[in-house]
C-alpha cells in the first residue's frame, strides 16, 4: 500500500514548525512506521540541524529532482532511531528550482518507499508553500497562540481547503500560567475563532530549546513534556485518531494541587 | 476564579486577551473583504459592457468602489446614463 504524504505548515515563521516536523517523524519512526521528513524550504534549510544531521548532507531534494542522483542517495538515515530519513533542502539553489509538479513526481516515489512522508514547508504562502501542499494528502497547521499567528493559519487553512485539504491544528507553545491570568489566548479561543480541528496541544518547553542546541530528538527525552505531546500527535495522526488532548491547563493544576500537598505536609 | 481575576472583573479591566481575540476576529473579517488590485478594474470592464447592450453610457464618469462599515460591505457602482439603446429588450444573441 502507498504511504501517506503530510505537510506541517503555518504561515507565519518561527512558531515551531521546523521543530514539530523533525519530532513527528521521530516519534512515527519510534511507534514502527518507515518515516522520511523532507526540508522543503530551499536556499534557508534548517530541518537538517534541528535533527542534527547537518553533517551528513551529501545530496539534497535538488539534486534528486534534477536526476544528480537517486532518492536514496540523498536521504539520511538518522542512525538513533531506525527507519527515519531527511531529505535536506538545497542552500544554494533559488526558491523556484522546484515546481509543484516535480514535488508530485517526488512524494509518488515516496510512497512507495515510505509509510509517511513529512513535508517541512517554510514559512509564507510563496512557491515552497505551493510546491509543499501540491503533493501532500494531509496537512498539519501549527499556530502559536498569539494574533499574527492565528491570523496567518486562518489564511494558510483557506489556502489549504481550496487544496481539498482539511487541515488539522496543533498549539504550540502554551503557557498555562498566562492563560490562567487572562493574558494568551486558550486553545478553545484558537480553535472558535480557526474553526477546525485539533490534533494536539503543546506547552512552552525549555527543553526545546536544549534539544535543537544538540541535535538531539526531543520524543528521546521522556521528561519532556514538549516531546510526550509530539508523541500522542503522532500517534493520532497514524491510526489513533481518537487518543485524548492533554490539555497542558489540566496538567498544571494537578502538579499545583499536587506541590502543594507535599509543601504542606513538609 | 482568583483574586487577580476578581480584581480586574471589579475594576472594569478585560483581559488582554480579550483584547487578542476581538482584534484577531476584525482583523480575519477585513482579510477576507480584501480584493486584488486589479479585481475592481476587471469587474468594471465587464460591467460596461454587459450595461453598454442596453445603455449609452459615459465610460469617463463610471465610479466603481467597495464602502466598507463596521456591520457590512457595500459594492457602490455609480453610472450616468446618457441615453438607452432603442433595440432595448432584444439583446443581442
Amino acid at each position: 500500500m502507498d504511504g501517506k504524504v503530510i505537510v506541517v505548515t503555518s504561515g507565519k515563521g518561527g512558531v515551531g514548525k521546523t521543530t514539530i516536523s523533525a519530532s513527528l517523524g521521530a516519534a512515527l519512526a519510534m511507534q514502527g512506521k518507515r518515516v522520511a521528513v523532507v526540508d522543503m524550504d530551499i536556499g534557508l534549510r534548517n530541518l537538517d540541524v534541528v535533527m542534527g544531521l547537518e553533517n551528513r548532507i551529501v545530496f539534497n531534494i535538488v539534486d534528486i529532482i534534477k536526476g544528480r542522483c537517486k532518492i536514496k542517495q540523498a536521504a539520511i538515515k538518522d542512525r538513533r532511531i531506525d527507519n527515519l530519513f531527511l531529505i535536506p533542502a538545497s542552500q544554494s539553489d533559488d526558491k523556484d528550482a522546484i515546481k509543484p509538479e516535480n514535488m508530485i513526481w517526488l512524494t509518488n516515489r515516496l510512497r512507495k518507499e515510505f509509510d509517511v512522508t513529512l513535508l517541512d514547508c517554510p514559512a509564507g504562502i510563496e512557491q515552497g508553500f505551493k510546491n509543499s501542499i501540491a503533493a501532500a494528502d494531509e496537512a498539519v497547521v501549527v499556530c502559536t497562540p498569539e494574533v499574527s499567528a492565528v491570523r496567518d493559519a486562518d489564511r494558510i487553512i483557506g489556502l489549504l481547503y481550496a487544496q481539498s485539504i482539511t487541515p488539522k491544528l496543533i498549539v504550540n507553545r502554551i503557557v498555562p500560567e498566562m492563560v490562567k491570568s487572562g493574558n494568551m489566548l486558550s486553545h478553545e479561543d484558537v480553535v472558535e475563532v480557526l474553526s477546525i480541528d485539533l490534533i494536539g496541544l503543546i506547552e512552552m518547553d525549555d527543553r526545546v530549546v536544549v534539544s535543537t542546541n544538540t541535535g538531539t530528538p526531543l520524543v528521546l527525552q521522556e521528561e519532556s513534556k514538549a516531546g510526550m505531546a509530539l508523541k500522542r500527535i503522532a500517534l493520532r495522526l497514524d491510526g489513533h485518531p481518537d487518543l485524548p488532548i492533554e490539555n497542558p491547563m489540566d496538567k498544571k493544576s494537578f502538579w499545583k494541587k499536587l506541590g502543594s500537598k507535599f509543601n504542606r505536609k513538609n | 476564579m482568583n483574586f487577580n481575576t476578581l480584581l480586574k472583573k471589579l475594576m472594569n479591566k478585560s483581559d488582554s486577551k480579550d483584547i487578542a481575540k476581538k482584534r484577531l476576529k476584525f482583523a480575519l473579517l477585513t482579510d477576507k473583504l480584501e480584493i486584488k488590485t486589479d479585481t475592481l478594474g476587471n469587474l468594471q470592464k465587464d460591467l460596461v459592457e454587459v450595461i453598454s447592450r442596453y445603455f449609452e453610457i459615459d465610460n469617463e464618469s463610471i465610479k466603481i468602489d467597495i464602502q466598507r462599515s463596521e456591520e457590512c460591505s457595500a459594492l457602490i457602482f455609480n453610472t450616468p446614463i446618457i441615453s438607452a439603446h432603442r433595440q432595448m429588450g432584444i439583446p443581442a444573441a
